[in-house]
């Protein structure tokens, strides 16, 4: 199972995250954004979301698909999206549906993940990278 | 990564990076800002970025930072570029995804004794009428061919809708609409987001705030700006919305390929740019002007909003209620200008990410009733701390494309700030201050800790210091909504 951490930086948020394959990255680091969020513990599971999307290479697939999640989880009510299925994950595709509900509120703001210094690297352990998001 | 000893001291407010210090700088790096501000910029990656946007093909002069500088996401926040319009760039991480972030002052005749009476209650009305928090719906509702006008007319559109007075246009930056904005540039899902916000504050550190002006440094420039000791103000902090933000992230993925396409490099991929005659640098640039006439409308709505609610609370209580426009900035966009660069005047595209235009007296695109005075610029402190109001002066026209910083600048990340308080200690501290805080969300108010941000004063000091501009007014808070 992946993790995250929380980085430091001076004004936005940003989070390192791992995981053992390109799923549970892709699926880590959507729940270390909505962390910032929300607390994931008492995100209901109401509302499923089907994203499918395609990219030119894994980075821009991995910022797609993190700005994808908050464009949804700002468009009607609040919500947040804590569970991740893939039924097609390459470094260039996405079909997954994501498991979440509505939320009373954000504690903080994301106004999209950043393309900043981002790579998507390759480790004994699985797959790791780091994101900055804009808030 | 740039260490202090490679850097000039070319004054007491000014430091260069010569470009040999990296083979693929265009240009030197220059930083405006005292002693004591030049050193925390070490503290974070401010200086490497800075180093990367040398960098870009088409820079003019010098990659700057202001003294408000800080660690961005490509650009340093409080970052200043300007490239060639025939052969250079556009660069939407130069710009941000806040198009158009900005703020707004009004001021008044009511003094701080006349108000402080009803000073809670019209906290309360305003936080009613002007809406604010994440995902917030704006006050005025709009069809979609509503929205194309506000794409392409911004504060026209809102004086033709009667949510503006003339004047106010007249003491905006660029009148509030910027020409050669397109609709259709901007995505469907941008204006799909926009459509509900319109009239909003949003959340993060925008704000509305209460002030009272109460210290003039310069008598006749004040009366000019419509500033009186002891009375009150209002400034509005905010941008362009969920729109502004979906224009930026489209069009950071489809300048992806642009580099490679037109045969340059970048340093880090949010950096991405296209040249200001390709497809995509047109059509970015008709969408980021589009999305700045939004928040130009945004902000002239709010402004609507704020003085009815003064209205309701105050008329028939104060003398005369009435709020009049100071000006309205922006501190986040590219745009097409003329400047002498080597003694001859060029046409340059100049991006301010997280910096403010300042231009001097006599500038012909100031409105008649600045000419004289040169622009208003307008410098939020952090919250519960004051904020000034300065002039453009010459040197900015000389040193920095007309430009100034924006704000206080932040040095302390938000993980940190929310370890060290509770939302709540803060609004008790501020309390304890008399200042009155309305906010939507506690942990977003202890991210916006006054401590989070360096010293707005020691800021406007760099400034002056550099002769970039030069002190009108300062401010002090009464009352702040936060989103």
């Amino acid at each position: 199972m992946g993790h995250w951490q929380e980085l430091e930086h001076t004004a936005d948020l940003a989070l390192h995250v791992w995981g053992g394959d390109l799923p549970d990255l892709f699926a880590t680091a959507a729940r270390g954004m909505f962390s910032l969020l929300v607390d994931l513990t008492a995100v209901p599971a109401t509302q499923t979301l089907p994203v499918k999307l395609a990219a030119p290479d894994v980075e821009t697939l991995l910022v797609d698909w993190l700005n994808e999640l908050l464009y949804w989880g700002e468009r009607e009510r609040l919500a947040a999206y804590a569970e991740f299925e893939f039924a097609v994950l390459t470094p260039t595709t996405l079909q997954a549906t994501a498991r979440g509900g509505a939320v009373s509120e954000y504690c903080s703001y994301i106004k999209a993940a950043t393309f900043h210094n981002l790579e998507v690297r390759v480790t004994t352990e699985g797959y790791e990278t780091e994101i900055v998001f804009d808030t | 990564m740039a260490d202090k000893q490679y850097f000039e001291r070319v004054n007491a407010y000014t430091w260069e990076l010569p470009k040999w210090f990296d083979a693929r700088m265009q240009v030197p790096a220059r930083l405006y800002c005292n002693e004591q501000i030049f050193d925390l910029a070490f503290r974070d990656k401010s200086i490497q970025q800075l180093i990367n946007v040398a960098m870009l093909p088409g820079i003019v002069k010098y990659a700057m930072a202001m003294p408000d500088v800080h660690q961005g996401y490509g650009f340093p926040i409080g970052g200043v570029a300007a490239f060639r319009y025939d052969g250079g760039i556009i660069s939407p991480g130069g710009v941000g995804y806040d198009i158009n972030c900005g703020v707004r002052m009004l001021a008044s005749t009511v003094r701080h004794e006349e108000l402080a009476p009803y000073l809670e209650e019209l906290l309360t009305v305003l936080y009613q009428n002007c809406p604010s928090g994440v995902g917030g719906k704006g006050a005025v509702r709009l069809s979609q061919k509503d929205l194309e006008r506000v794409l392409e007319r911004g504060s026209e559109w809102a004086l033709a809708e009667g949510y503006a007075e003339r004047a106010d246009l007249v003491r905006t930056e660029d009148g509030g609409s910027l020409a050669g904005a397109r609709a259709d540039a901007v995505p469907p899902r941008a204006k799909e987001r926009g459509r509900p916000q319109l009239g909003s504050l949003g959340a993060g550190n925008h704000f509305l705030e209460i002030d009272v002006v109460d210290e003039i440094y310069a008598p006749d420039v004040a009366q000019t700006f419509g500033l009186v000791q002891g009375c009150v103000v209002v400034q509005i902090h905010c941008g362009s919305r969920g729109l502004g933000h979906e224009v930026c992230s489209q069009y950071l993925r489809r300048l992806q390929g642009a580099p490679a396409r037109y045969g340059f490099t970048i340093p880090d991929r949010e950096l991405v740019a296209a040249p200001l005659d390709s497809p995509e640098g047109r059509d970015y640039l008709a969408a980021m002007f589009a999305a700045a006439n939004y928040a130009f409308a945004n902000r002239q709505v709010l402004a609507h909003c704020a003085r009815r609610s003064f209205e309701k609370v105050l008329a028939g209580k104060v003398r005369d209620w009435r709020l009049r426009q100071v000006y309205d900035v922006t501190h986040n966009i590219a745009k097409i200008e003329r400047h002498r660069v080597a003694g001859r005047e060029q046409r340059l595209v100049v991006h301010r990410k997280g910096a403010t235009r300042a231009f001097a007296p006599g500038h012909p695109d100031l409105p008649e009733v600045y000419r004289q005075t040169g622009q208003p610029v307008l410098v939020p402190g952090s919250m519960g701390t004051a904020s000034y109001v300065l002039a453009g002066a010459e040197r900015a026209m000389e040193e920095t494309f007309g430009s100034t910083c924006h704000g206080a600048g932040r040095m302390m990340s938000r993980r940190q700030a929310k370890r060290s308080a509770h939302g709540e200690d803060v609004r008790a501290a501020l309390r304890r201050q008399g200042v009155m805080v309305r906010s939507g969300s506690m942990r977003g108010l202890a991210e916006e800790m006054p401590q989070a941000y360096k010293d707005v004063s020691l800021v406007v000091e760099s400034v002056v210091g550099a002769g970039l501009a030069r002190r009108v007014a300062r401010v002090r808070p009464l009352a702040v909504i936060k989103g």
